[in-house]
């Protein structure tokens, strides 16, 4: 089912969206943008480059409680799977695609069964950009500016009113019980085709060569010159890794009250990139220098994932690329190691 | 109740041994019934509610209903030093097995030539022990042990039963030691000399130190033992044993599901792993 909504009618929508759930909706913070939760509908601004944190950590939050548990009593303890009645709005196509990927990594038995109670708990709306949303981005490369699930309701704009794509039961509910939307017509669906025509248009390729064969390329690569050069410029400050939409390691930490008696285990999120990551109890540390570390996230995105899940996994929003305070770049990385092979990975 | 793959199952302390000056042997029983199946290099997920958790091989072998287990545990930081105030009746959490463990279907009728440096003979003295439970089920067997020193030793009673054990062979080198010492003295793979193995029908286990392994499988290789004969398990960061916390990855695997048993040959293709 597909309908429209008018521009003067969203702060309406979300409105009636703030009667059933928590809405998390991008809103500007210093100049940028940040996914925060909102109990004013004008906060929301629809049109917004890259939001600091993606989306998908509302979903995996840092500090989720997994257990709380008593000292003195064992049969207190209690795994807690928190769930959180939210709706995501205005979710770009590439934190669609990378939630996606989440929900394949953290769904895979033995499951992660906190991400799921939350996955199951989410409603996502997401929001068509109309053209690239930065410059160093490389969604379109691989595809993942285009977003085909992972969402509920998904909004085009279409210059003075939104289209509206229902894809699952779940949206449709949402669009039956508001009072707001109206049923697309005819010239709806025109303009909407017109504006996914002129966007693909748009988007530039940032990657030389085939695209298809980066994660052959990249494991030929693997003892090439520009893990060091890069390891050189990386100060192992984990930033990549906190922004990255598909970035889901963790560390597990206890807490306890100041009682003595009662406590919570919780995780945090950790990164591939800092130095004790692989620390073991003998004081090894089993990725050592950085260059082997810049080289594993790279390597984890692009073969380790896509080996195992038949595709990238990164999205290409360039969170890492903006946030890293060494212009380490993964662009140029993936264009050093095509250029070096003229981009023939071994198949 | 909520679910989770990290919620520990009830356990308590019936044992204590002290094997060394920082070694400890902990039993410890499963409760409400629990029959725990595992397989030798295996392991568990060891928590202290306030303190953590950590990853601990099994030192038992699989030979009983499984209602208990032992762990062999190195007071090393904040969480095995709390491990080692524990006292006889004290709960603690569980969590597992995880890994896949030895291969045992792999080595009916071969013979085993297993490999233990240090802390390494924690997880095989599981694999030792129910090896010479089965002994009728296995060619010749070969135990070579390394220590730092005479007082490093594990498992020192068992270890005069395995070498008082006609139907096993069990050398030891320890690095340094005084001149009382009658055995060999000098790194693990001084013991190579002593072994006679017929390389087409030998399995070899090999666990030790990061920096024992490439020696060791240079050994192996030069008796002839085939890439894919030669198992080795890993050591690495663990938090989860869920193959999520992303700790434990070796390249595209993740040790906590893949390992920590692999053969040479599949570590070899990891560059990560040796």
């Amino acid at each position: 089912m597909d309908v429209v909504l008018e521009y003067s009618d969203v702060e309406k929508f979300i409105r009636e969206l703030l009667n059933d759930y928590d809405v998390i909706a991008p809103v500007e913070k210093d100049n940028r943008y940040i996914f925060d939760q909102i109990d004013d509908p004008s906060k929301i601004v629809c049109q917004y480059d890259t939001t600091l944190l993606p989306p998908v950590k509302w979903i995996y939050p840092n500090n989720e409680v997994l257990l709380r548990f008593k000292l003195s009593d064992f049969t207190e303890t209690k795994a807690v799977n928190a769930r959180r009645n939210q709706v995501l709005v205005f979710v770009h196509p590439c934190d669609i695609n990378a939630i996606n990927i989440m929900d394949e990594i953290l769904a895979e038995e033995p499951a992660d069964t906190n991400y799921l109670a939350r996955r199951r708990s989410t409603i996502i709306i997401g929001y068509d950009c109309a053209c690239p949303c930065r410059e160093n981005i490389l969604c379109f490369d691989k595809g993942y500016h285009n977003a085909d699930k992972g969402f509920d309701l998904y909004f085009t704009d279409l210059g003075n009113r939104f289209f509206v794509n229902t894809a699952t039961d779940a949206g449709r509910a949402i669009v039956e019980k508001s009072t707001v939307f109206n049923k697309a017509g005819y010239s709806d669906k025109t303009d909407l085709m017109k504006i996914k025509w002129e966007r693909e248009t748009t988007f530039k390729k940032k990657v030389h060569g085939d695209i298809n064969r980066l994660s052959h390329v990249l494991k030929d690569a693997y003892d090439d010159g520009i893990w060091e050069i890069e390891g050189k410029k990386c100060l192992s400050c984990g930033a990549c890794n906190i922004v990255c939409p598909t970035c889901y390691c963790f560390d597990v930490v206890d807490e306890m009250c100041p009682d003595m008696e009662m406590g919570l285990r919780y995780r945090k999120w950790d990164g591939c990139q800092l130095h004790d990551f692989c620390k073991v109890a003998s004081g090894e540390t089993f990725r050592e220098k950085a260059a082997g570390r810049v080289r594993h996230r790279v390597l984890k995105k692009e073969v380790y994932l896509k080996k195992r899940f038949g595709r990238s996994g990164c999205v290409g929003c360039g969170r890492c690329i903006e946030h890293c305070i060494a212009d380490i770049s993964i662009i140029d990385i993936f264009n050093h190691v095509m250029e070096r092979t003229g981009g023939h990975g071994e198949l | 109740m909520e679910s989770s793959n990290l919620l520990p199952r009830s356990a308590t302390i019936v044992d204590i041994r002290q094997l060394t000056d920082k070694e400890k042997l902990f039993t410890v029983r499963i409760n409400n019934g629990g029959g725990f199946q595992y397989r030798p290099c295996q392991f568990v997920i060891f928590s202290m509610f306030g303190i953590g958790e950590a990853p601990i091989s099994i030192s038992s072998a699989p030979l009983d209903s499984g209602e208990t287990i032992e762990l062999c545990i190195r007071s090393a930081g904040n969480l095995t030093g709390a491990i080692h105030k524990l006292s006889l009746n004290d709960r603690i959490g569980i969590r597992g097995p995880f890994g896949n463990g030895f291969p045992l279907e792999r080595i009916d009728g071969k013979d085993i030539l297993i490999v233990a440096g240090g802390l390494g003979l924690a997880p095989l003295r599981s694999l030792i022990n129910y090896i010479i439970h089965h002994r009728w089920k296995y060619g010749k067997v070969t135990i070579l042990i390394g220590a730092k020193q005479p007082k490093d030793i594990l498992f020192k009673e068992e270890i005069l039963r395995w070498e008082n054990d006609s139907s096993v062979e069990t050398y030891i080198a320890v690095d340094i030691a005084e001149t009382s010492w009658t055995r060999h003295v000098g790194v693990i793979t001084g013991l190579f000399k002593y072994v006679d193995v017929d390389p087409l029908n030998t399995i070899a286990a090999v666990v030790g130190p990061p920096v024992m392994y490439r020696f060791v499988v240079a050994e192996l290789l030069a008796k002839g033992i085939f890439e894919g004969n030669i198992f080795m398990s890993f050591e690495r960061r663990m938090r989860c044993g869920i193959g999520k916390c992303g700790h434990c990855q070796i390249n595209g695997i993740y040790l906590c599901q893949n390992g920590p048993v692999l053969s040479y040959r599949d570590a070899r293709k990891l560059q990560e792993a040796l």
